[in-house]
């Protein structure tokens, strides 16, 4: 019991403790050890994390996994509370908030009501050990040791060494407080932090204009949905009365005349088993307040994993290092929306519409994104907006509302964490032997070249492209299938939303084809045909040290059986429907139709081994093909390249009217409110102006002066 | 002494019917047309000194006379200042201001401040007008000075003077005769402190100021209950002694370098090489002077 | 003359004299003119002094004066030096002189041009040789000094 409490802590303390000590030491001290560190602190991290995995395992395997009546079931979760963060004194005055009593106590009963005496609103810093916490952390912990291994070799020699690491050990801090924060206002502040480190790493190489923009777009768009996810926040403060996860008990808090009261209070975290055990309709506020409140959380995650209309961000942060690429933007960073709707659960159950949303925007989005995707010619680029592609997918699982679906989508961002950062690092590796090019014009046939590299690269294309037995397979095919389950399932509940789901699992199906096809296109053009180098390789085109080879090998190792390991043993979904979130009644009777796994596994694999051929046959030979093809669908063509015009629309309307608003202030600052500043400034001046000639130097004026107004006065006092 | 001077007196109002005649007599001698036209001048006045005698003898010219004491000696002194103020010359102009101080001190005498009236015809005309007069001499330059001839905005200072002299002199009318034995003293229509007017009007006047003794009450009262003062006037005059030398030293100084600078100037101590000297001086510092006719 | 009158005549008499050294310290532009005429408003000041202490047979008046007097040989003494060095600075004892201190910008007074004097008008001016040089001796000096 006491391990999970120490090493919920320690797992965020050791890169702390690592972002500390390489930014005192790292520019003068450490130098090119700089990694050292970092790779001891992620290494310890993740060795803690998997021990955290297995205890919390351990002890969740107590919990029954099904509620009954007499037994009812919430998970299992375990909060450490550090220290009081924040503590406002009767806070609860004239506030109608949703707080559910302790015990027998009647629920939605105002705690601090009249005659209890006053009752402070306290915000913890709390830290939760729960299956979703684990998995979360054990995932990072090990993708951000494989790539503090990988940056040895890649961030080699470059001047801003021990930056680098100084950066990627605070996002391991942060990313992992993130994950383990049992409060919206922690959350809030380390998903604050990541986006900090994200925008430090992307513009890490700042002396270059496109970096430096890049990172500022990333901020900016991130803004956006930051600004949501704030007013979500505080709209849970004002309608739950509290931001905690968790339950807290205060002893002591109600005085002794209330006779029923026991000695003992709890307010009841948004997602403490109290409000998850109770009736549904007593425990979490439903219409127009609980759409808004899903919706608003909604908005943040789209802005931090790159969803429609926020999406614009992530393509252009492949201006970072590559590393960070795989780290931030592709495995850990971008999924933490998906971690938090995830983890918010039942406050989306609340408002069934906004379900409806988040599967039409991922479904939406993973469209998207794979269209653009297929004509791309930038290797990250391609694999950027894989990324978006897949994140939409885990919106999908997610936005099903069933607990298949979220257990999909999760299981989904879990194998994608290990061959998305693959196919990046594989992507770095390509780029390291080519001089730092990573437009896939420029070179080909690489296979010789980087044997390595290829191999392990080629099994990140299959597991992406959800070829059998490889991990996106397992994941993607849930998903598909917990959509399919939902359009039956909706069904008997209205033939709109039927047809919804049914669209989005046929767009679902079509996008695991372009999946596959422009994954593939992407591998064939980089590894077969005709080898060519670029000129900027020089004779760098060669393998990559064993530095940057070994993660690639565990990765591959990882891609190609954690998900047929987890699928075929139910080990992940066990653990996973163990959080409390997820172990919410309501979720638990759409335990139905698990047919259709065979049907959708036999056509998603035919679309992609499709999407593979297509490929194979465009890609391998001459490509005279796709040229003719680029002629012949040249206006679909040419909007795929141009990614469906958003950057610009966005520029039309967003940016340019800002830009002449900005101009407007600017205008009315200058020469209006400045006028004014000004204006007092010539006021003394014009007064001064006007008595300046009394200071004329004559002294005889001066005694003339006083004499008259000697005068005035005498003659004033004589007539008055 | 005193002695001496009652028998002066009693002999002055016994006989001087007699002194007047005599004085009459000489004066019309003198004035009357003779083959030797000397001393018309002096006859007119002892002729006139005479008749004022005279006329002093007559009950109904008595307070006449008094006055015609007063308002001569006021006369000379307000047209000296007069002509102080006006004269172009001011060497004229410290002269007139002499006969100015000469008659305040007798204005002084006349009203009985005998040892003010010595002061100041010995600090003011003995010292501080002379020193005055030396400034000017030593101060001189070449012909009469342009600024000498001008005035600097008349036509409004001879009117502010004229308000100012209407303001005091109605101020005199309206206040004085409100300070009349028959108003109580402390009544609205009497501002004036109480007890002093009564000390004021107290008949018969205990005429202290009037003492004979006069010096003596005088040093002290000052050295009694003004002393302090007394001590801080002596360290004024002090200051105002280290000060001036002060003043001098730090201009010789600077002359000094001035010439320095030009070793020509101030060799020869004769007064046309003091001339060339100056000359060199007054083109050197051409510029403060030049700001006027720039 | 009772006592009111006497108090009355020298009042006028003092105000007489302030009015006239007020005005000719503002009209005349030589300094050591302008002093005299300080010293004017000065004497104006003791005689309504004097004139109030006999009235109200109080010697606080004179005593007054007597300060007065003092205060009058101090500043004679630190004005004079001062006024000699601005001469020596300038050459001039003329007051607008030193309008350099005025606000910047200000344009300065400058007189109007004077007609020549005329002759008639011109009056000699004694001046003081300094100690031990033999003054120079014009005709007439010499001319009068034969008669002496």
């Amino acid at each position: 019991m006491s391990r999970i409490d120490l090493l919920i802590v320690l797992i965020p303390a050791l890169p702390l403790a690592a972002t500390l000590v390489t930014a005192a030491l790292g520019r003068r001290v450490l130098g090119t050890a700089s990694h050292l560190p970092a790779l001891l602190a992620t290494a310890t991290a993740f060795v803690l994390s998997l021990v955290l995995l297995f205890d919390v395992r351990r002890e969740a395997s107590a919990v029954p996994t099904q509620p009954t009546a007499t037994t009812p079931s919430a998970g299992y979760e375990r909060v450490v509370s550090l220290w009081t963060w924040a503590n406002i004194a009767d806070a609860y005055h004239g506030l109608d908030v949703k707080l559910l009593r302790a015990g027998n106590q009647p629920a939605g009963e105002l705690i601090g009501a009249p005659g209890t005496g006053g009752f402070n609103f306290s915000i913890d810093v709390a830290l939760r050990a729960d299956p979703l916490t684990a998995i979360m952390l054990a995932t990072v912990t090990l993708v951000s040791m494989l790539v503090v291994i990988y940056s040895i070799g890649y961030m080699h020699g470059d001047p801003g060494y021990w930056r680098f690491y100084t950066y990627v050990s605070l996002f391991v801090f942060s990313m992992t407080m993130l994950v383990s924060a049992s409060n919206f206002l922690l959350l809030y502040v380390f998903w604050e932090a990541v986006g900090v480190c994200s925008y430090l790493l992307i513009g890490f190489w700042y002396q270059k204009r496109e970096a430096a923009a890049a990172g500022m777009k990333a901020f900016l768009v991130n803004r956006v949905g930051d600004f949501g996810f704030a007013l979500g926040v505080f709209l849970i403060w004002v309608t739950y009365g509290t931001l905690n996860f968790h339950d807290v008990n205060y002893h002591d808090m109600l005085d002794a005349s209330d006779a029923t009261g026991p000695a003992k209070v709890a307010v009841t975290g948004v997602l403490g088993t109290t409000r998850l055990l109770a009736p549904a309709s007593e425990a979490y506020v439903g219409g127009a307040i609980g759409l808004a409140i899903a919706l608003l959380l909604f908005v943040g995650a789209c802005g931090k994993s790159a969803q429609f209309p926020l999406h614009v961000w992530l393509p252009d942060a492949m201006e970072g290092p590559t590393p960070v690429s795989a780290l931030i933007h592709a495995a850990t960073m971008v999924t933490a929306g998906v971690y938090m709707v995830a983890r918010c659960t039942p406050l989306f159950l609340a408002a069934p519409e906004a379900s409806h949303v988040v599967a039409a925007i991922g479904g939406f989005t993973a469209l998207l994104a794979a269209l653009i995707a297929v004509t791309q010619t930038d290797l990250k680029r391609v694999l950027a907006y894989s990324t978006i592609s897949q994140l939409g997918y885990m919106f999908l699982g997610l936005g099903t509302a069933s607990l298949a679906g979220i257990t999909a989508g999760m299981f989904h961002l879990f194998t994608h964490a290990f061959f998305k950062a693959l196919l990046f690092l594989g992507a770095g590796s390509v780029m390291h032997a080519m001089g730092g090019v990573i437009d896939m014009r420029s070179f080909g046939g690489l296979r010789r070249k980087l044997p390595v590299t290829h191999w392990t690269m080629f099994i990140g294309s299959l597991a992406l492209a959800g070829v059998v037995p490889l991990a996106g397979f397992w994941s993607k095919d849930e998903v598909l299938a917990a959509v399919l389950d939902k359009a039956v399932a909706a069904g008997e509940a209205g033939e709109s939303v039927a047809s919804l789901y049914r669209t989005l699992y046929w767009g679902a199906l079509f996008t695991a084809g372009l999946t596959a096809f422009y994954t593939f296109r992407a591998f064939f053009w980089t590894f077969y045909g005709e080898e060519r180098i670029p000129p900027e390789a020089g004779h760098h085109a060669h393998e990559s040290p064993a530095n940057m080879i070994g993660p690639l090998a565990v990765l591959a190792i990882l891609s190609a059986f954690v998900g047929w390991w987890f699928a075929m043993t139910h080990g992940f979904a066990r653990l996973l429907n163990l959080t409390p979130s997820l172990a919410y009644a309501p979720l638990q009777p759409e335990h139905a139709a698990h047919g259709g796994h065979l049907t959708v596994a036999a056509v998603s694999t035919l679309v992609a081994c499709g999407g593979i051929l297509l490929a194979a046959y465009l890609y391998c030979g001459d490509r005279s093909e796709v040229r003719a093809l680029a002629r012949w669908f040249a206006p679909a063509y040419r909007l795929s390249y141009s990614k469906f015009f958003i950057d610009p629309i966005y520029n039309a309307v967003v940016v340019l009217p800002l830009r002449g608003l900005a101009a407007v202030s600017y205008w009315i600052d200058r020469y209006v409110i400045d006028a004014l500043v000004n204006l007092c400034g010539y006021l003394p001046l014009a007064i001064g102006a006007l008595l300046r000639p009394l200071q004329n130097g004559v002294v005889p004026f001066y005694a003339m002066v006083m004499v008259l107004g000697m005068l005035v006065l005498l003659v004033g006092s004589l007539l008055g | 002494m005193t002695n001496l001077l009652e028998r002066l007196t009693a002999w002055w109002h016994a006989y001087n019917v007699y002194v007047a005649l005599v004085l009459v007599a000489v004066g019309l001698y003198l004035l009357l047309p003779r083959r030797r036209s000397w001393g018309r001048a002096a006859g007119a006045v002892t002729s006139v000194i005479g008749m004022g005698l005279l006329a002093a003898r007559s009950p109904a010219f008595a307070g006449f006379f008094q006055q015609g004491v007063f308002w001569s000696l006021a006369a000379v002194t307000i047209s000296a200042a007069a002509a102080t103020v006006t004269f172009r010359n001011p060497v004229y102009c410290a002269i007139w201001f002499a006969l100015a101080l000469l008659g305040t001190a007798a204005l002084f005498f006349y009203q009985g401040a005998q040892f003010l009236g010595v002061a100041t015809v010995v600090v003011y005309a003995g010292a501080i007008l002379v020193t005055f007069l030396f400034v000017l001499m030593l101060a001189n330059p070449k012909g009469q000075a342009y600024y000498d001839r001008i005035s600097w905005e008349a036509w409004l200072a001879a009117p502010a003077a004229a308000v100012l002299l209407g303001v005091m002199t109605v101020a005199l009318a309206r206040g004085l005769p409100a300070i009349d034995p028959a108003v109580p003293a402390g009544s609205p229509d009497f501002p004036v402190p109480a007890v002093s007017v009564a000390r004021a009007m107290s008949q018969p006047r205990v005429e202290e100021i009037l003492a004979t003794d006069h010096m003596a009450h005088l040093g002290g009262q000052l050295f009694s209950r003004y002393l302090l003062a007394i001590e801080i006037a002596g360290t004024l005059l002090l200051v105002a002694l280290v000060g001036a030398v002060a003043i001098v030293v730090h201009e010789q100084r600077s002359r000094a370098t001035v010439d320095a600078a030009h070793p020509t100037a101030g060799h020869a101590l004769t007064p046309a090489a003091l001339a060339a000297g100056r000359t060199q001086h007054d083109s050197q510092f051409a510029g403060a002077g030049a700001n006027i006719h720039e | 003359m009772n006592e009111i009158s006497l108090l009355q005549n020298y009042l006028f008499v003092g105000a007489v004299l302030f009015a006239l050294g007020m005005a000719g310290f503002i009209c005349r532009r030589n300094m050591i003119v302008m002093f005299l005429c300080a010293e004017m408003m000065l004497q104006g000041v003791s005689l309504s002094l004097v004139a109030w202490g006999r009235f109200y047979n109080d010697w606080g008046g004179q005593i007054m004066t007597i300060f007065i007097l003092t205060v009058a040989a101090c500043e004679a003494a630190l004005a004079l030096a001062l006024v000699m060095m601005l001469f020596r600075s300038s050459g001039k004892l003329d007051i607008l002189v030193w309008q350099y201190d005025r606000e910047e910008n200000q344009a300065p007074i400058v007189d109007r041009e004077l007609p020549e004097e005329p002759v008639s008008d011109r009056t000699h001016w004694p001046e003081l040789v300094p100690a031990g040089i033999e003054p120079d001796q014009t005709k007439l000096e010499v001319r009068y000094r034969r008669r002496i």
